[in-house]
């Protein structure tokens, strides 16, 4: 794909170029197969512990990252601690009781009330996601350091909450179109409330920075949808689900393929352009920032993670498929006694029971060290700071440690990083 | 050898090239923290207030208390990091002392979700039993009202819903609401239930919170006896004279809100949360079943029909087999041997009033031919479905 010459996107390739110290000045010093092995420690200990493993193997993944990133020199420092996460979830928990408690009140109600109660639920869920959201980053901003000193997220939580809420209502009524606006709006809100120290970041990009790749993409895969509908949705009829229509089959999945894939590629470009221009946009004082990402470096990263994830449920079927086997043998040796089979029935259910958590986890697992740290990875790596010199003498400001921290996110998985 | 570092002061973002010595002279030893080029001392560390903080593998980063939280000494590279711990030997027992505090952190809570867990299995019946008592009736009969509405539509879809016989003056219809009063005579509870008989080719019977019950015709197409239908029929009577149905949702809710918190997932999305909700939920059930069978032999025993007929019902209509047995804590049901071997049980503990026809030959022949005249053409197709159920509700 392209690359176009407008906007930030300019002096991001000017800067590419200009030789020195500017460029390089971010690092990255992980490797994924020690994040993969602090992971699958971290999901083994997660199973005698009843998953409260989990605020720290997230506290050891973010001391992955924030270690191994180096800007000027310097390596970032997580400071926040497993139980600070833990506090935060038992807060996290008091919110959703009394939720929990309308849920039960609203079952018994006559199924209008209840279905007008559950789409108001779900709407606070979703208007809770962007407090979470937000109320994350800010405990993982006041806990990075870097030359000493914190960052910080100010701004209400609340105000960004309602902000992306009735921003993503409108996206939904224009059937996206109004996604570029909403991006613009919420980056804007992000990171001119971000601080590093007593400094203010800022954010100089519009709507305009990414409408161009943003209406592309989307004009794509409207025009490939609506292609593979046209072409191969009409051969196959209600009918074909009952007489197995072969053909009719075969156009369905088609149609759903070419969906798939143009849709997965339109999104990568997306992402790639959205990445690149939007960080580019970011200022904090005279230092600013640029990042390059391309799509096909994103394209790559997700074809590895399906090839990985491929390869790991095959080990994982032949080694189920195996114990099966002996299992068998097991049997066929002639003891069928109650006992035998019962516990041939139990081992089956272990079996299956572990195949499908070894599976979830697989899939996790390998997109926490593919796509994530591969995210991660990327954009560290095509980072370059102009004028670093320039936050030599940010002072540090007061603690504002939040105690409720980002149990919210947690519980709402919407945690990242 | 000099030992080399790298230091902020967690005031201004700098970081100064610096080099360090040990001044033993002071009652308590000190770090001092000079520059590398002019030896101007910048700060001096008390050294036994110094720990480390988590850092790369290839550094050792220190701060010290009573200096701004960023203040740090950066060492770098193997040599300076064993250089530091020479000089500075506590690091390493803070370092310890923090794992184990750590740890026990993450055993405790592991033991608190443990016991929550135990208190969990344990109490929730009980609980919901209690809390179940506290729900006014007017609230279960609108859950009751709710939950039908669904079924009808699902019934509709597999092959329409028609109540037969529903002329008050009937024969059937008066005896099956005899009967039913008979049940709940003496049972306090706050509902007049109804038992509908229901023209369907689903086989089976349950009853609603709230009272209202279901016979469906294939059900009774295999039913042999009158005391075999007074035995179903009393089984879900005392369902509804239990209030179970109002029972398993405050169990169920609750299952969910703990293994959403085991699992850290709140809304429920992930599939594991509801594998885990199934398996404790699916044991409530079991329990459940056993009480509305308890129930149903008392009945029997009072109102003198043979409790044994509802197992006998059963095992036409189930048929356990071992394979399924070793399954027995994923099923909502208990087994028929295990059921059959309780309900004779209480026979035999209370003496029998002597054995009489529950349902007159009128009575019952004319129960029988309730759904007559168009029954669904093709049979019930009873023994391909062995998950078939006499029960609650289909599904919570």
């Amino acid at each position: 794909m392209s690359v176009t010459t407008e906007g930030p996107w300019a002096r991001a390739e000017q800067l590419a170029v200009a030789p020195g110290r500017l460029s390089g000045n971010v690092q990255f010093s992980g490797r994924r197969g020690e994040l993969f092995g602090r992971l699958l420690r971290g999901y083994l200990l997660m199973l005698p512990t009843l998953g409260l493993y989990r605020f720290w193997l997230t506290t050891a993944k973010r001391r992955f990252y924030w270690q191994n990133t180096i800007i000027g020199g310097d390596r970032l420092e997580y400071t926040g601690s497993a139980s600070q996460l833990l506090v935060g979830f038992l807060f996290a928990l008091g919110v959703f009781l009394p939720i929990y408690l309308v849920f039960f009140y609203l079952s018994f109600q006559s199924s209008e009330v209840t279905t007008i109660g559950y789409i108001g639920a779900a709407l606070l869920l979703w208007f809770l996601a962007g407090y979470a959201i937000y109320r994350g980053r800010d405990f993982r901003l006041s806990r990075t350091l870097w030359r000493g000193i914190r960052f910080d997220q100010k701004g209400s939580a609340m105000g960004y909450a309602t902000r992306r809420f009735f921003w993503s209502l409108l996206v939904l009524v224009t059937i996206g179109l109004a996604y570029p606006f909403m991006a613009a709006n919420l980056w804007r809100y992000r990171y001119s409330n971000t601080w590093f120290g007593d400094r203010q970041f800022s954010f100089t990009g519009s709507w305009k920075t990414i409408a161009g790749p943003y209406y592309l993409a989307w004009f794509v895969f409207v025009l490939a949808a609506g292609f593979a509908i046209w072409a191969f949705v009409p051969a196959f009829d209600n009918a074909s689900f009952y007489s197995n229509d072969i053909a009719g089959m075969t156009s369905l999945s088609m149609a759903a393929f070419l969906i798939v894939v143009v849709g997965a590629l339109c999104f990568l470009y997306y992402r790639s352009r959205e990445t690149t221009r939007m960080f580019s946009a970011v200022r904090l004082g005279d230092a600013s920032l640029s990042v390059r990402v391309r799509a096909r470096s994103l394209v790559g990263q997700y074809l590895l993670y399906g090839i990985c994830l491929l390869g790991v449920l095959v080990v994982l079927g032949v080694i189920g498929f195996g114990i099966g086997q002996a299992l068998d043998a097991d049997l066929s040796g002639g003891d069928f006694s109650a006992a035998s089979i019962a516990r041939a029935g139990w081992t089956g259910l272990v079996l299956a029971a572990g195949g499908y958590l070894a599976a979830l986890a697989a899939f996790t697992l390998l997109g926490e060290v593919f796509i994530d740290c591969g995210y991660w990875m990327l954009v560290a790596r095509e980072a370059v700071i102009t004028n670093l010199d320039s936050l030599t003498g940010a002072r540090a400001t007061p603690e504002d440690k939040s105690v409720a921290g980002e149990g919210l996110a947690d519980a709402l998985n919407v945690g990242s990083f | 050898m000099p030992l080399l570092a790298r230091y902020s002061d967690g005031a201004v973002a700098a970081m100064r090239d610096v080099v360090l010595a040990l001044d033993k002279s002071a009652a308590k030893p000190e770090l001092i923290v000079a520059d590398r080029q002019s030896y101007d001392e910048i700060d001096r560390w008390p050294v036994d207030r110094v720990y480390s903080v988590p850092s790369h593998r290839t550094e050792l980063r220190v701060g010290v208390a009573g200096r701004p939280d960023g203040a740090r000494l950066v060492f770098t590279g193997e040599e300076a990091i064993s250089q530091a711990h020479a000089i500075l030997p506590d690091l390493q027992r803070h370092r310890r002392r923090e794992s184990g505090r750590q740890f026990r952190i993450l055993a405790f809570s592991t033991l608190a979700l443990v016991s929550v867990v135990v208190a969990y299995v344990v109490g929730v019946p009980l609980l919901a039993n209690r809390i179940t008592a506290l729900v006014p009736p007017d609230w279960e009969e609108g859950l009751g009202a709710a939950a039908e509405g669904q079924i009808m539509q699902i019934i509709d879809a597999e092959g329409g819903f028609t109540v037969c016989g529903n002329d008050p003056d009937g024969i059937a219809r008066a005896a099956i609401d005899r009967f039913t009063a008979e049940v709940m005579a003496g049972t306090n509870s706050p509902f007049t239930p109804k038992i509908w008989m229901v023209k369907s080719d689903v086989p089976n019977a349950f009853a609603l919170p709230g009272g209202n019950a279901f016979y469906f015709s294939s059900l009774l197409d295999v039913t042999r006896s009158a005391d075999e239908f007074a035995g179903v029929m009393a089984h879900e009577l005392g369902h509804v004279a239990h209030r179970h149905g109002m029972e398993s949702l405050i169990a169920s809710s609750a299952t969910g809100l703990l293994v959403g918190f085991v699992l850290g997932d709140m809304t429920n999305i992930s599939i594991a949360a509801a594998i885990g909700a199934t398996l404790i939920d699916s044991r409530f059930s079991r329990e459940a079943e056993r009480e509305a069978d308890r129930f149903a032999a008392e009945a029997a025993v009072r109102l003198g029909f043979d409790p044994g007929a509802l197992a006998d019902l059963l095992d036409r209509i189930a048929g356990d087999n071992e394979m399924s047995q070793s399954l027995a804590f994923l099923s909502t049901h208990p087994f028929t041997a295990e059921r059959r071997a309780a309900l004779e049980q209480i026979a035999k503990q209370t003496a029998a009033r002597p054995h009489g026809p529950v349902f007159s030959a009128e009575e019952w022949a004319a129960i029988r031919a309730i759904c007559d005249g168009d029954i669904p053409s093709h049979p019930p197709q009873l023994y391909e479905t062995p998950s078939l159920r006499i029960g609650r509700m289909p599904s919570n």
